[in-house]
C-alpha cells in the first residue's frame, strides 16, 4: 500500500501544488442490549483510498473504496478534475511549512477489544441490563458496547510518509421511565452512548456497569417524582460530561479556524471569536485556561500525526480567560501568518476530506480542591453533570443545555434531585463568570462520539479534560 | 457495479432467512465560501449490509468489499453475532418478509448521475455573480449523486437506481446579515444558482437595522424549510413506531385524538413525485403510503420490521437499516398538504407583531415525550408589523413542542416545497419533507441567538 500510495503521489505531484493521498481500513464494533434482550449486534469494514490535489488555491477530493491500482488512480484523475472545473481562486495562500512527518506509531492496547470473545461481551451486557431492571417503572434498559480501529497511511508530495493505528472501546448505561406524558433517562457514566476512550476491551471493563446499574435505574424512577428545576438564577457547578460539553460547543468549536474565517459559514456556522483576537480577546474569567492536546493518553482526540501529517502537540487555546491559540489546518494557520498548523485537521475515513477539528480541548484544572470542597465552598447552587439536549447558535455565542438530572445545592452540601434541568448563557460571559475550577485530583477525561461537521457530512470522536467548575449568577430553568 | 448481483452473491453466502442490502454512491460536491471555492468532495463507494436472523436475534456486518471472499467474511461476521447473540436466549425479530412485486420509481436523470464536476462549477461561478451583483458573499454547496440500491433475500430481490441533487446558497452581507434559499430535486437541471443566490442575497441585504426582540410568545410565519425541520423532529419523537410499541413515544395513548390544528393532514408519500421517492426501506418492504395526522388527529405511526412485530402488526417499510436502526423506524418522505393562502406575504397579513422565520438550526428534542425541542433562528429573520414584513431581527431561541406549534397552527399556503438540508452523513441518503409555509400563533421563544 506504501508503494501504491508512493507513485500516486509521484503521479500527482506533477500536475497539481500540492497532493496527498492517505489509505484508511476502518472496523467497528457495536453491540447492545434492551429490556434485557440482544439489540445492535454489528460489526463494519471499510477500506479505501482518499486522494487530495491543490491547485492554484482550489482543492479537489476525491475518494475510492478498496486498494486496486487502477481505481486509486481514477480517484486522482478524478480530484483533478474536480479541482480544474471550479472558478478560479483570486489569490493561493501557501500552506504552512511542516516538516515531513516519518514512521509509525499505535495508540496503546492492553486487550484487543476485537480479540474478546462476543460472548464474553454479551455478558457484560446482559448483567449491566439485568441491574437496569431491578428497578420496577423503567420502561426501557439499554446497554452498549463499542469498539473501533482505524489505520491509516498518509503520503504527501512533501516527502511524508507516516502510518497510525487507533484503537477505541468503551460502553455505558441508561434507563428510562415514562409515566404519563413525562419521560425521563439517567445514563452512566454518560449519556449519547457512555464513555469511550483510546484503549482496549479494558476500558469498557473499568466502566464496571453492572455495579452502577441499579443506582441509574432507580434514579430514573425518582425524577419522575422529582420537583422540576425551578427557573431563575443561580451559582451553577458543572462537572463530568455536561462540562466537557460546555467546553466542546462554546469553545472547541469556537475556536476552529475554518469556522473563524468564515469557511464553514454554510453549514456549522461561524464563530464570535475574531481571527485577529489572540492576546486580546477575552473569553472568560482569569480561572479559565484550556488547551487543545493530541499527546493525551486516552483521549479520543490523541494521535502521533493530524490527517496532513501534522504532528500532535499540546496547543494553548485560552490562558488566564485570554484567547491564545485556534485550532487550525495548514491552510488556516498560514491565512492569519502563523508559523505552523495547530495540527487539528482529522478525515472521518478515507471518503471524506481532512478539515479543522477538535483534539483533546480541555479546561486546565484549578485549586479550588475537590468537588465536595466546591460545594462546600458554593452554599446554595445547582449541580449538572449529565448531558440530555443541547444547542448552540452558529456563532457559539448563545447556547440552551439540559441536563438528565440535577442536584441542589443546600448549605454547601448536594442535596435533592431536581428533573428537567436546564441553563443558558453567552459563552463569554459565561466563562467570564467562572470563578472556580477544581484541582487536578479532580481532573478527567470525557467522551464525545458524534461531533457533526463538514459536507459531506463528518462525525469524529473527541474527549475533553475537566475538572468541575463553578459559575455565577447563571440563568436556568427556562425549558 | 450491479447491486442486485452483488446483493444476491452476498446473501447465498450468508444462508436462508439472511437480506443483504447493497448501496452505491457516487456523489460530488462543490463547497464555496466567502465566493470562492473551497472544499470538494468526490465519492465512489459501497456499503454491504448483512443480517442474519436467528431464533429472534439478528447478527449484522457491513462491508465495502464486494468479491466473494470478502462477502463471505462479511456473513461469516454476521453468523458469529447472530450465534453469539443465541446462547442467551430468543429475541423477538419474527423474520424478514420483503415485498416480492416493488416496482421501481421513476427517480433517475441519466445527467444528473454523470456527476460532471463542469456543471457544478458552472452553478458556483452563477452564484457568485448574483452575490456580487448584491453586494454579498455566497456560502454553500452543490451537489449531485446517483445512489443504485438492491436488496436480495435468497427468494427474492430489488433493486432501483436514484439520482438526487442539491443546491443551497448562504448570502452574508458586510454588515453580518445572511440570508438562504436551497432547493432539492431528483435532477440537477432543476436547480438555478443563480435565481437561489437572489434570494438570499435580497434576505441578507434588507434594509434597517436589525431588532431585539425580547423572550416571550408571538405570531410567527415559518417559511417551508422552517416547517420541514419542525416536521422531521416529529419522525423521531411522534411517528417513530419503536418508541411507541415502548411507551416513550409522543402519541402513545393518543392515536385517533386531535394532536394538531384541524387543517394540518400530514403523510408519509414514499411514491409521491414531490418527494424524492423511494420504493423499498432497507429491509426490502414496500414503501407504504401512511397517514400520520388527518384533520389534526394523529392515526398512525411508521414501522420497520422491529417495532411492528412489538405491536402485532405489519411494516409500514421504514426500516433505516435491516433488522431495525437502534434509533427505530423514520418517515422520510413527509407531505404537508397545503391550505388555502396564497403565500408568505399574505400569511403576514393580520399579524400585528409577530416574527418572520426563514430557516431554524441546531436543534434538539429536550423531552421527547411532549416533541418538546429546542432551536435557533438563521439567515432571514424578520419582524412582521401590522401585517407585513418591516425590519431584520436578531434571531432567536425557539422553544416549544412541535405539536403544540402544529395545534396553533393558523393558516398554510397552498403551494408547497421540498425542504432538505442537504445534510449527508454517513453512506448518502437523501430525504426530504413536502410542505407548505405556515402561520402559528403563541410559539415560545427563550431568548436570543446569533
Amino acid at each position: 500500500m506504501r508503494d501504491l500510495l508512493s507513485d500516486l503521489i509521484d503521479s500527482a505531484g506533477a500536475r497539481a501544488g500540492y497532493a496527498d493521498a492517505r489509505f484508511v481500513r476502518s472496523r467497528v464494533e457495536r453491540l447492545s442490549t434492551r429490556n434485557g434482550r440482544l439489540d445492535q449486534l454489528d460489526s463494519g469494514e471499510s477500506e479505501g483510498i482518499g486522494v487530495r490535489v491543490r491547485m492554484g488555491g482550489a482543492w479537489g477530493f476525491a475518494a475510492v473504496r478498496g486498494t486496486d491500482r487502477r481505481d486509486a488512480e481514477l480517484a486522482l484523475e478524478r480530484a483533478l478534475a474536480i479541482a480544474e472545473a471550479q472558478p478560479a481562486v483570486p489569490e493561493e495562500t501557501p500552506l504552512a511549512p511542516e516538516p515531513p512527518a516519518h514512521g509509525e506509531w499505535a495508540s496503546p492496547v492492553e486487550r484487543d477489544p476485537f480479540e474478546v470473545p462476543l460472548e464474553e461481551k454479551l455478558a457484560v451486557l446482559l448483567a449491566a441490563d439485568a441491574g437496569l431492571r431491578t428497578e420496577p417503572g423503567v420502561n426501557l434498559t439499554l446497554a452498549r458496547f463499542s469498539a473501533f480501529r482505524t489505520e491509516k497511511i498518509f503520503v504527501s508530495t512533501e516527502g511524508a510518509l507516516c502510518e497510525q493505528r487507533i484503537t477505541e472501546c468503551g460502553g455505558g448505561i441508561s434507563a428510562v421511565a415514562v409515566e404519563g406524558n413525562d419521560s425521563q433517562i439517567r445514563s452512566f457514566p454518560a449519556s449519547h452512548g457512555g464513555h469511550v476512550a483510546q484503549a482496549g476491551y479494558e476500558h469498557f471493563l473499568e466502566l464496571e456497569l453492572p455495579g452502577h446499574a441499579p443506582l441509574v435505574s432507580s434514579e430514573a424512577v425518582a425524577l419522575l417524582r422529582a420537583p422540576a428545576c425551578p427557573p431563575g438564577r443561580t451559582t451553577l457547578i458543572l462537572a463530568g460530561e455536561q462540562l466537557g460539553l460546555q467546553v466542546h460547543e462554546s469553545v472547541g468549536h469556537a475556536v476552529e479556524l475554518d469556522r473563524v474565517l468564515g469557511r464553514e459559514a454554510s453549514y456549522a456556522g461561524t464563530s464570535f471569536v475574531p481571527a485577529d483576537g489572540i492576546g486580546s480577546l477575552r473569553f472568560g474569567s482569569e480561572q479559565m485556561s484550556v488547551t487543545a492536546d493530541a499527546t493525551n493518553p486516552g483521549g479520543l482526540g490523541s494521535f502521533r500525526w493530524d490527517d496532513e501529517g501534522v504532528e500532535g502537540r499540546p496547543v494553548p487555546i485560552v490562558r488566564d480567560g485570554v484567547l491564545a491559540g485556534f485550532l487550525s489546518s495548514r491552510e488556516t494557520a498560514a491565512e492569519i501568518g502563523l508559523d505552523r498548523s495547530g495540527g487539528c485537521t482529522r478525515a472521518e475515513g478515507f471518503d471524506r476530506q481532512p478539515i479543522v477539528r477538535m483534539t483533546n480541548v480541555n479546561l486546565e484544572p484549578g485549586d479550588a480542591g475537590s468537588l465536595d470542597d466546591l460545594l462546600a465552598d458554593t452554599g446554595d447552587g445547582l449541580l449538572i453533570e449529565t448531558n440530555r439536549s443541547w444547542s448552540i447558535d452558529n456563532r457559539r455565542l448563545h447556547f440552551q443545555f439540559e441536563g438528565e438530572a440535577a442536584w441542589e445545592i443546600r448549605g454547601g452540601e448536594r442535596g435533592r434531585m431536581l428533573r428537567n434541568p436546564s441553563y443558558a448563557g453567552v459563552t463569554p460571559d459565561f466563562w467570564g463568570s467562572c470563578d472556580a475550577v477544581c484541582s487536578p485530583s479532580e481532573w478527567r477525561l470525557i467522551s464525545l462520539l458524534d461531533c457533526g461537521k463538514g459536507e459531506p457530512g463528518q462525525v469524529m470522536r473527541v474527549s475533553h479534560g475537566t475538572a468541575p467548575a463553578r459559575f455565577r449568577n447563571v440563568d436556568v430553568g427556562m425549558a | 457495479m450491479n447491486t442486485l448481483e452483488v446483493a444476491q452473491r452476498a446473501v447465498g453466502h450468508a444462508g436462508p432467512g439472511a437480506l443483504a442490502l447493497v448501496t452505491h454512491e457516487r456523489s460530488l460536491m462543490l463547497r464555496f465560501a466567502a465566493s470562492r471555492p473551497t472544499q470538494s468532495t468526490g465519492i465512489d463507494d459501497v456499503t454491504v449490509e448483512l443480517a442474519v436472523p436467528l431464533r429472534g436475534n439478528v447478527g449484522r456486518a457491513a462491508t465495502n468489499a464486494v468479491d466473494d471472499k470478502s462477502l463471505a467474511d462479511c456473513a461469516a461476521r454476521a453468523r458469529l453475532v447472530a450465534e453469539a447473540a443465541e446462547v442467551t436466549h430468543d429475541g423477538s425479530f419474527p423474520g424478514f418478509a420483503p415485498d416480492l412485486d416493488v416496482a421501481a420509481l421513476d427517480s433517475f436523470d441519466p445527467a444528473t448521475a454523470e456527476l460532471a464536476p463542469t456543471r457544478g462549477g458552472a452553478a458556483l461561478a452563477d452564484a457568485f455573480v448574483e452575490a456580487d451583483a448584491h453586494g454579498v458573499e455566497a456560502h454553500g454547496i452543490w451537489t449531485v449523486a446517483q445512489q443504485d440500491q438492491a436488496w436480495a433475500t435468497a427468494e427474492a430481490g430489488g433493486e432501483e437506481r436514484r439520482t438526487d441533487a442539491f443546491m443551497k446558497v448562504i448570502c452574508i452581507a458586510p454588515n453580518g446579515r445572511s440570508g438562504y434559499a436551497s432547493q432539492a430535486a431528483v435532477a440537477a437541471g432543476q436547480l438555478s444558482a443563480g435565481a437561489l443566490a437572489e434570494r438570499a442575497a435580497l434576505k441578507a441585504a434588507a434594509s434597517g437595522e436589525p431588532v431585539e426582540l425580547p423572550a416571550g410568545s408571538y405570531p410567527v410565519v415559518f417559511e417551508p424549510q422552517a416547517v420541514g425541520w419542525l416536521l422531521d423532529l416529529l419522525g423521531g419523537t411522534a411517528f417513530n413506531g419503536l418508541a411507541h410499541a415502548e411507551g416513550r413515544g409522543a402519541l402513545d395513548g393518543r392515536l385517533g385524538k386531535p394532536v394538531a390544528a384541524a387543517a394540518i393532514n400530514l403523510s408519509d408519500a414514499p411514491t409521491s413525485a414531490r418527494t424524492l421517492p423511494r420504493s423499498f426501506d432497507a429491509e426490502g418492504t414496500r414503501k407504504m403510503p401512511v397517514p400520520l395526522i388527518q384533520d389534526g388527529i394523529a392515526s398512525a405511526v411508521a414501522h420497520d420490521v422491529r417495532s411492528a412485530a412489538l405491536m402485532g402488526e405489519l411494516s409500514t417499510g421504514h426500516a433505516l437499516s435491516p433488522g431495525g436502526d437502534p434509533g427505530g423506524p423514520h418517515p422520510t418522505n413527509l407531505v404537508l398538504a397545503g391550505g388555502a393562502v396564497a403565500d408568505e406575504g399574505e400569511l403576514c397579513a393580520g399579524i400585528e407583531r409577530g416574527i418572520y422565520v426563514t430557516r431554524l438550526w441546531y436543534a434538539n428534542v429536550v423531552r421527547p415525550k411532549e416533541t418538546l425541542i429546542t432551536a435557533v433562528t438563521r439567515d432571514g429573520t424578520f419582524l412582521i408589523e401590522d401585517g407585513r414584513v418591516t425590519r431584520p431581527l436578531r434571531d432567536l431561541r425557539l422553544t416549544d413542542s412541535v405539536l403544540g406549534i402544529l395545534s396553533r397552527a393558523q393558516a398554510l399556503t397552498r403551494d408547497q416545497k421540498l425542504t432538505c438540508e442537504g445534510e449527508f452523513y454517513g453512506r448518502r441518503s437523501a430525504y426530504g419533507v413536502v410542505c407548505p409555509a405556515m402561520r402559528a400563533d403563541a410559539v415560545r421563544f427563550t431568548g436570543a441567538a446569533g
